[in-house]
């Protein structure tokens, strides 16, 4: 529709509407409210119990209201267990620091990136329980077995006893730096690639270099991921558990006590229920206080992703580094692609040696090698358990995507009034960030008293349960930023809501795919749900071989390993060929 | 199309409900029967095996290894409980009779063993079946050192300290000590203070309300044992490495690295000590020494028994019957390792003479101590209170002892409040 006058070309284009375009309230059909009836009722398991935990912890001895519960901070083992957790939040920031910069400089250097990106996807998509044994097999004290214990003795004649005390700190933070500084570089790095080109052309214009243009540029555009990488980050800080458990010798565990982990021996030396539910509201309390700074960042997003419909032309793109630059890249990409495949190559090594062979020697041993760990672990009832796995594992993803999916569309676009709309987003991110130790002990008992102890279709719900928030607050943002035009086009057409969920689907395809790919993994290589919910290990591979195998950690190192490799294969893998559109669909309202 | 979805929902449907009920057991709809454990590596396999060897059982079994957190199968959270579990502090027996439901008559007999019968029957009524017997003075060493040495196993306190001594001034470690476990720390004082005073240690067993601290004989232990460890040159690695090493890695450091000359470990360690010894032959055996000129050398047993919380299905039930019967843990025997209490032979050599040991029997024989002690005995007890003692004194010579000694009272005490 064009206009030719005089010479000059016309064409109208139609501007979104703001506001009411009549008058008045509009009428809300109840029907779009059932939609938010599943995710009710699912996240009534966790609503419930966490209800019954504050009950608890706010009940003083003699039944009433009072906060004599939380005389349990004073206790010096929750003093400790605290400044612990509140140094790992540290370690964390550190770590989005490290992340950020890495970020940077891949940026700067491309082609590093594609050789850096599936060396620092593999850890992520490992358990936590992997990467401390991992880590321990590295740092394992005897100059036979241990990586660095040797070159250490090798340079200076003797090794410090890395697992010792003190010394032990450094193993897990290089583990938990191992796991997660792949999935912080990653969403850096698809923020910077995110950032338009005529803005950095204008900064280049204006002169603006080094710091200042960090400043200028990298930083405020990065500020959504930011929030998001170091809501993430800190939430897995202070949720640390089954790192402690598996690195940390037995002498040494009193030292290394964080809160999960202080609530946990709490519960199970059984202290008054009262004063664990208190240690339960205390570590929710840090979460959250960190969750709404996070969130207050996530809001401030001041300006939006342009979606470009045509591909920019070339020669205004970013200038291609000269051929030394890229070299350089390349080069460094490599040296730090081994650097961090490391580990992996230590833990796959050590799976190939015979038990006896991996128990006295190192993974660099050339004798003993074979299949024999393997057998080892799966007489251990391996097989079994990687079954129930996958059987948790999925009834949990199909279940959350059945019920997250009309959720976050009634949020999106159901018309909710705006208040409700804010509740409601505001319970889910609370939700997201809740502990487990919130829920764990009533739901646990719950559970008992229906006589479905053990119940793998229990675990998977309540698996799906604790994923819900996430997917929601996820498939929310990006139904919620579906482009205007596009929307319109599909309102305009006579099956309304229909014809818009057809067009979020269409659109949103990553965001779904990273639901169901991250919650499939975490639930895959989830220790402490399985653990706190049924009781004991015997639902997941890694809980039941790694924890009875692990308990006597060296003499075990073939068999920990072989069952970790095993452990590994199916999140590996899943995440390596879905890592891309994850990380587009972790940061829509980036680029598309 | 909706028709056609419809009826592929529907087969899918089908399918799932057709492989739930066909194997039940894997979604855990049907009831297993859980048995709680505390083994773990190469002791969790022969429990597989002997699990295996039970041939087809009406109900599907799963082995929860609980490690050192064993006790926590008896939480307050009652719903959770294993339906078995094999308790490796058969002192906590008594503790938990509330809990538990009583074995069956026809089992019973083997609970009222000497010394069992104390922590196993109250009232006539028997609450465990022992299932696997722990000899807790034995010594595993390597011979060739101490013939190249011109060394006897020692069997007295004071020729084990010379042992050490000749050993540490030829340059080789006497001692490889598992600190990681602590219960290899409340052993080796177990030992000595029974080797000592078994009546002091008999009273501290059987007192109500044990107070540790005020038993002057436990502090004397205490003196002797931290002369063994305070000499220099004593401990393989010194004492961070102790720190970290379990029993299996204190073996493989005798055995395997060849770095150490002995190491204190039960008779469970045989599997682990066969398995990474570097030469199979020189493999040695000594029982923990008499401590006192004249006095009967200790004997500190353990065991694993099989209880049943309470209410016990009759699955669980049938389960303990088939485990406890002579022939089902043969494939456990044949691994090594294994003791049953009142069988002596089908053993390896070294076990046999354990075994004959404990048939022996004698006043100087005892059940652990720090099981009897209740919560003063456990991880945040005694094994607290001795790993901060060998920190305090290892390798630092014996005039950093009375100190030492006296810290750790203090730690106990504060323990006993």
């Amino acid at each position: 529709m064009g206009l030719h006058s005089n010479g000059l070309s016309l064409e109208l284009v139609g501007r979104e509407i703001s506001g009411r375009p009549v008058p008045g309230k509009p009428r809300r059909p109840a029907g779009p409210y059932l939609l938010g009836l599943p995710a009710l009722l699912l996240s009534c398991l966790l609503l419930v119990p966490i209800g019954v935990t504050v009950a608890t912890a706010f009940t003083d001895a003699d039944g009433s209201f009072g906060f004599g519960n939380f005389a349990v901070i004073g206790d010096p083992s929750a003093l400790r267990a605290i400044g612990n957790s509140v140094a790992w939040i540290v370690v964390a920031l550190c770590l989005v620091v490290v992340g950020f910069l890495l970020a940077l400089v891949s940026y700067r250097l491309p082609g590093l990136w594609s050789i850096l990106q599936p060396a620092l996807v593999v850890p992520f998509a490992v358990s936590v329980l992997v990467s401390g044994a991992t880590f321990r097999l590295i740092f394992d004290p005897t100059p036979e077995r241990g990586t660095i214990t040797a070159i250490w003795s090798g340079l200076f004649g003797t090794s410090p006893v890395w697992l010792g005390p003190g010394l032990f700190w450094l193993v897990l933070v290089s583990a938990f730096g191992w796991t997660w500084l792949g999935y912080v570089v990653s969403l850096f790095r698809a923020g910077l690639d995110a950032i338009p080109d005529d803005v950095t052309r204008a900064i280049t214009v204006e002169g603006v270099t080094g710091w200042r243009r960090l400043f200028a540029l990298e930083l405020p555009m990065l500020r959504p991921i930011t929030g998001v990488v170091t809501l993430t980050l800190v939430i897995a800080a202070v949720r640390v558990f089954d790192l402690v458990l598996i690195v940390v010798p037995g002498p040494m565990q009193r030292d290394a006590d964080v809160l999960g982990l202080n609530w946990w021996r709490a519960t199970t030396t059984g202290e008054d229920p009262g004063r664990t539910a208190a240690l339960g509201i205390v570590l929710f309390a840090i979460v959250a206080a960190v969750a709404v700074i996070g969130v207050r960042g996530l809001r401030r997003r001041r300006w939006a992703m342009p979606v470009s419909a045509v591909s920019a032309d070339r020669s205004l793109r970013r200038s291609k580094p000269s051929r030394r630059v890229r070299r350089i890249g390349w080069t460094v990409g490599f040296a730090v692609s081994l650097f961090w495949i490391f580990p992996a190559v230590v833990l796959v090594a050590t799976a190939l040696h015979s038990p006896r062979e991996a128990g006295l020697h190192g993974w660099w041993h050339p004798g003993g090698l074979g299949l024999e760990s393997f057998g080892a672990a799966a007489n251990a009832g391996l097989l079994r358990a990687l079954l129930s796995t996958v059987l948790i594992s999925t009834i949990a993803t199909v279940v959350l995507l059945a019920i997250a999916v009309p959720t976050a569309y009634l949020v999106a676009w159901g018309g909710l009034p705006q208040w409700l709309g804010r509740v409601v987003t505001s319970a889910f991110v609370v939700l997201a960030v809740t502990p487990v130790q919130m829920y764990a002990a009533p739901l646990r008992d719950a559970i008992g008293t229906a006589g479905l102890a053990g119940s793998r279709v229990a675990l998977a719900l309540v698996h799906a349960a604790a994923g819900l928030p996430f997917a929601v607050l996820l498939l929310r943002s990006a139904f919620a930023s579906a482009p205007p035009a596009l929307v319109a086009e599909a309102l305009q057409g006579p099956a309304r809501q229909s014809a818009v969920l057809a067009t979020v689907q269409r659109t949103y395809r990553p965001a779904l795919l990273a639901v169901a790919v991250l919650e499939f993994v975490l639930v895959w290589n989830d220790f402490i749900v399985g653990f706190l919910i049924s009781g004991g290990p015997g639902t997941t591979p890694l809980s039941l071989v790694l924890w009875g195998e692990a308990r006597q950690f060296s003499s075990s190192s073939g068999t920990v390993a072989a069952a970790a490799v095993v452990a590994s294969v199916v999140p590996a893998v899943l995440l390596l060929s879905c890592w891309p559109t994850v990380v587009r669909g972790l940061t829509v309202g980036g680029k598309r | 199309m909706p028709s056609s979805r419809r009826a592929f929902l529907g087969a899918t449907a089908t399918l799932v409900v057709a492989g739930c009920s066909s194997t039940p057991d894997v979604l855990g709809l049907r009831r297993s029967v859980r048995v709680a454990v505390s083994w773990s590596g190469q002791e969790l396999r022969a429990f597989q095996e002997v699990l295996d060897g039970l041939g087809a059982l009406d109900y599907p079994v799963e082995v929860v290894p609980l490690g050192d957190d064993i006790s926590t199968a008896f939480g307050p959270r009652s719903t959770r409980r294993p339906d078995i579990v094999m308790l490796p502090q058969p002192g906590l027996v008594p503790e938990h009779l509330k809990d538990l439901d009583p074995i069956p008559d026809d089992l019973a007999s083997r609970s009222r063993a000497r010394l069992w019968d104390e922590l196993l029957v109250h009232d006539g009524t028997a609450y465990g079946v022992p299932f696997k017997t722990a000899h807790k003075s034995a010594v595993w060493y390597r011979p060739s050192v101490f013939k190249q040495h011109k060394l006897e196993p020692p069997k007295a306190w004071s020729e084990w300290l010379a042992v050490n001594r000749a050993l540490s001034l030829a340059g080789v470690r006497p001692l490889s000590l598992a600190a990681g476990d602590g219960w290899v720390l409340t052993d080796f004082l177990e030992n000595v203070l029974l080797g000592t005073a078994p009546s002091a240690y008999r009273d501290l067993a059987i007192a109500g309300k044990p107070n540790p601290s005020r038993v002057p004989e436990l502090a004397a232990a205490l003196r002797l044992l931290g002369t063994m460890w305070s000499a220099p040159g004593t401990l393989a690695g010194g004492v961070d490495r102790s720190l970290v090493q379990q029993f299996p890695d204190a073996v493989v450091e005798v055995f395997g690295h060849r770095r150490a000359a002995m190491v204190l470990a039960s008779d469970f360690a045989e599997p682990v000590v066969r398995s990474f010894a570097a030469d199979p032959n020189d493999i040695g055996l000594f029982t923990f020494p008499a401590v006192n000129p004249g006095a009967a050398a200790p004997v500190v047993i353990g065991g694993d028994v099989m209880v049943l919380p309470r209410p016990a299905s009759a699955d669980a039930r049938d389960l303990v019957r088939r485990l406890a019967a002579p022939a089902a843990v043969d494939p456990w025997i044949k691994t090594g390792g294994f003791l049953v209490d009142g069988r002596t032979d089908g053993y390896s050599a070294e076990l046999t003479m354990l075994a004959k040991q404990l048939a022996a029997g004698g006043p100087s024989m005892q059940f652990d101590l720090s099981d009897r002690l209740g919560r003063l005995g456990d991880i945040n007890g005694l094994w607290r209170v001795l790993t901060e003692f060998l920190v305090r004194i290892g390798n630092s010579g014996s005039e950093e002892v009375p100190a030492a000694v006296e810290a750790a009272l203090a730690d106990l005490r504060k323990v006993e409040s």
